[in-house]
């Protein structure tokens, strides 16, 4: 039993990661004042350049800066579309994810000579930061000796940016250019640089996530390898209402709904049900939130 | 004051201006595409193919023959229903992204009646299956009308979220209630013979279910130009405060909107089901949504246009899979281009984002 909860555990920290990296771009980004629909076009690209550059220079390191450094690249472009070309940035992020799809497809079938798997010799898998003989420890001893550089820069991202948002120049100008435009330009910021800023930030998280699912264990490209958990980062940070640390904690949960979606089949709980909790959960926040509104409203 | 805008003594409208709104229209359904083809061509550049060379084939591919042209339909015909389904909505300024996921359950009601129902019932069980389609899809897309237009809660977000709980809950159906005992995992069993649409063109796949698409263009276009309640709606897209003051009913317009483009996106799926592929497996729509979403917002909601459009990324997806075969094209080079297509088309339109100051 023991030995379950430590397994599940360990499953549940490694599998949020991507999530909860994702889901800070997104969140940093939507206080600015951008729902960023193309998280998933941006983890795509991360995945796909870590997998390549990892193969090539043989550092994970590069891997992941690389990766980082394009898909913020991406979002600050997307951005410009939204902010200067006055692009819908609902549209806009949908054509984005349809377009990289069919970019990262076509460089995988011309440059690589691949279609569907991308597999490339001596890829670089990230690190494990502690040393072997911590397994030993109760409980998180699974869970401590996996841990990978970027899942600690993860949960550190979550404990420093309630602070960063709440008490520095630039996370306050950052909100402001998210929650009153007219007045951040009224005050003399530039309001779509910041948010420029803010989607360059969610590119960068999004390709960090990108990296983490390529080269934390499986060490290949996939076109499926998102498999939509853009979207789930956007729904735990839709409800968490944009707390960092309270979206931390769902992506946390929803790691252990993915941990334990093949346990949860043997008592019969079917997968594809499981598999949209967090979507439902949004929803069903929405929800509660809106007829509270409501409620006091009527009050 | 209807004089004010008519060239005096003629009593109708005049002529030039509304030849000149045809062409700013044409064009604005023009630039995105060229561009989108431009982007692409730069690409095809980028690894040595000659761009004109791989358009002249697509285009040969997409309307060279009439097998060519009957293929090219059948691709345009999902497309149909999901740019009227989305267009509905959008000129009511109801960002309802969820038409990929009514479109999916329509196909899996519509496959299962078609499969379970009695084969006694005869020609009937194709209108049963798609009345099934009908009800569950605007169902379906009835709730989070009614969630935005009682709760105002942000139906971008839940139609998005929908889309993926009706690909679990239609993966999960396909794989216990609704599997197939015979042909293995994730399929449903294959329809009745008698249920099936029939071919227009053996033996292109081209099916009547594009002739049922192309009548839910006319009624779209018949309900959004002639009828009370379309131009209520469109009013409610156009100024939800003005629409307020002469007295319409904003959350029944909303409800109603969204409504309509479920049963329209479950009829789509219900065509493709009954016409294409007669049952329902995964991967049901190949993002037929969203594709109908980019043609939509090409045509700017205009009847015409959802044909135009429906048609040119039919010829896409056809050719597309043709030049795969004959020449080192990839087939993804469709998917550039759509997105690229997306992009440049909301650049100028932003207008639907500044419905509730969405910003914050």
């Amino acid at each position: 039993m023991m030995q379950i909860a430590e397994q599940v555990l360990a499953a549940s920290v490694v599998l949020a990661t991507p999530i909860l990296l994702a889901a800070i771009g997104g969140l940093v980004n939507r206080q600015g004042g951008i729902v960023n629909i193309a998280l998933e076009a941006k983890m795509l690209t991360g995945a796909f350049v870590a997998v390549v550059v990892s193969s090539a220079t043989g550092s994970w390191g590069v891997a992941v800066l690389a990766a980082a450094i394009v898909s913020a690249a991406i979002g600050y472009l997307f951005s410009l579309t939204i902010t200067r070309a006055r692009a819908n940035m609902i549209i806009a992020g949908l054509g984005l994810n349809v377009l990289v799809a069919g970019f990262v497809g076509f460089i995988m079938n011309v440059g690589f000579d691949a279609s569907g798997t991308l597999r490339m010799p001596h890829v670089e898998l990230l690190p494990k930061l502690l040393p072997g003989s911590v397994a030993a420890l109760p409980l998180v001893g699974e869970a401590l000796s996996d841990l990978d550089p970027l899942t600690v820069f993860a949960w550190l991202s979550v404990a420093a940016l309630p602070f960063l948002l709440a008490n520095t120049r630039l996370g306050l100008r950052l909100r402001a250019a998210g929650n009153a435009p007219h007045v951040a330009r009224a005050v003399g910021l530039r309001e779509k640089s910041l948010q420029d800023f803010g989607t360059a930030f969610a590119g960068f998280y999004s390709g960090l996530a990108g990296a983490h699912l390529a080269l934390a264990s499986i060490g290949l490209f996939n076109e499926g390898l998102t498999a939509g958990r853009g979207f789930i980062a956007l729904a735990a940070f839709y409800f968490a209402r944009n707390r960092p640390v309270g979206t931390a904690l769902v992506c946390l949960f929803f790691g252990f709904l993915d941990a334990t979606q093949i346990r949860l089949q043997t008592v019969g709980l079917p997968p594809q049900l499981i598999g949209t909790l967090p979507y439902a959960m949004v929803i069903l926040g929405l929800c509660l939130t809106a007829w509270n509104l409501k409620r006091k409203a009527q009050a | 004051m209807a004089e004010a805008t008519t060239e005096p003594g003629s009593g109708r409208p005049s002529l030039v201006p509304a030849l000149e709104r045809m062409a700013a229209d044409i064009l604005r359904f023009a630039l995105p595409v060229l561009f989108a083809f431009f982007v692409g061509a730069v690409v095809l550049a980028f690894i040595g193919e000659n761009p004109l060379d791989t358009y002249a084939l697509m285009l040969s591919e997409g309307f060279g023959s009439s097998r060519r042209v009957a293929a090219t339909l059948s691709a345009a015909t999902p497309l149909l229903f999901t740019a009227v389904a989305t267009a509905i909505c959008f000129r009511s300024g109801v960002f309802n992204v969820g038409v990929d996921g009514a479109f999916v359950l329509g196909g899996l009601a519509a496959a299962a009646a078609g499969a379970l129902l009695p084969v006694a019932l005869g020609w009937s069980i194709a209108p049963l299956a798609m009345v099934a389609a009908m009800a569950v899809a605007g169902v379906w897309l009835y709730v989070p009308g009614l969630l935005l237009a009682r709760l105002d809660v942000d139906e971008v977000v839940s139609t998005l979220m929908l889309n993926f709980i009706a690909l679990g809950l239609s993966g999960f159906l396909v794989n216990t209630l609704l599997l197939s005992e015979t042909s293995g995992n994730n399929t449903t069993d294959t329809i009745h013979a008698v249920a099936e649409l029939s071919r227009l063109m053996p033996p292109s796949t081209l099916h009547s279910g594009f002739l049922i698409g192309l009548a839910c263009v006319a009624a779209y276009w018949v309900w959004a130009r002639w009828t009370p309640a379309g131009y209520e709606a469109k009013l409610v897209g156009l100024n939800q405060r003005f629409a307020r003051a002469v007295g319409i009913a904003i959350p029944a317009s909303i409800v109603l909107v969204m409504a309509i483009s479920g049963i329209v996106a479950g009829l789509g799926g219900a065509s493709h089901a009954l016409g294409q592929v007669h049952k329902f497996s995964d991967g049901f729509s190949a993002g037929y949504g969203f594709t109908g979403m980019a043609v939509a917002l090409l045509a700017r909601n205009s009847a015409f246009g959802i044909v135009f459009g429906a048609v040119l990324f039919g010829a896409l997806a056809s050719a597309g899979t043709t030049i795969q075969l004959f020449s080192d094209v990839p087939l993804d080079i469709v998917n550039v281009i759509e997105g690229t297509v997306m992009i440049f088309a909301v650049m100028e339109l932003g207008r639907l984002s500044l419905r509730r100051g969405r910003a914050s």
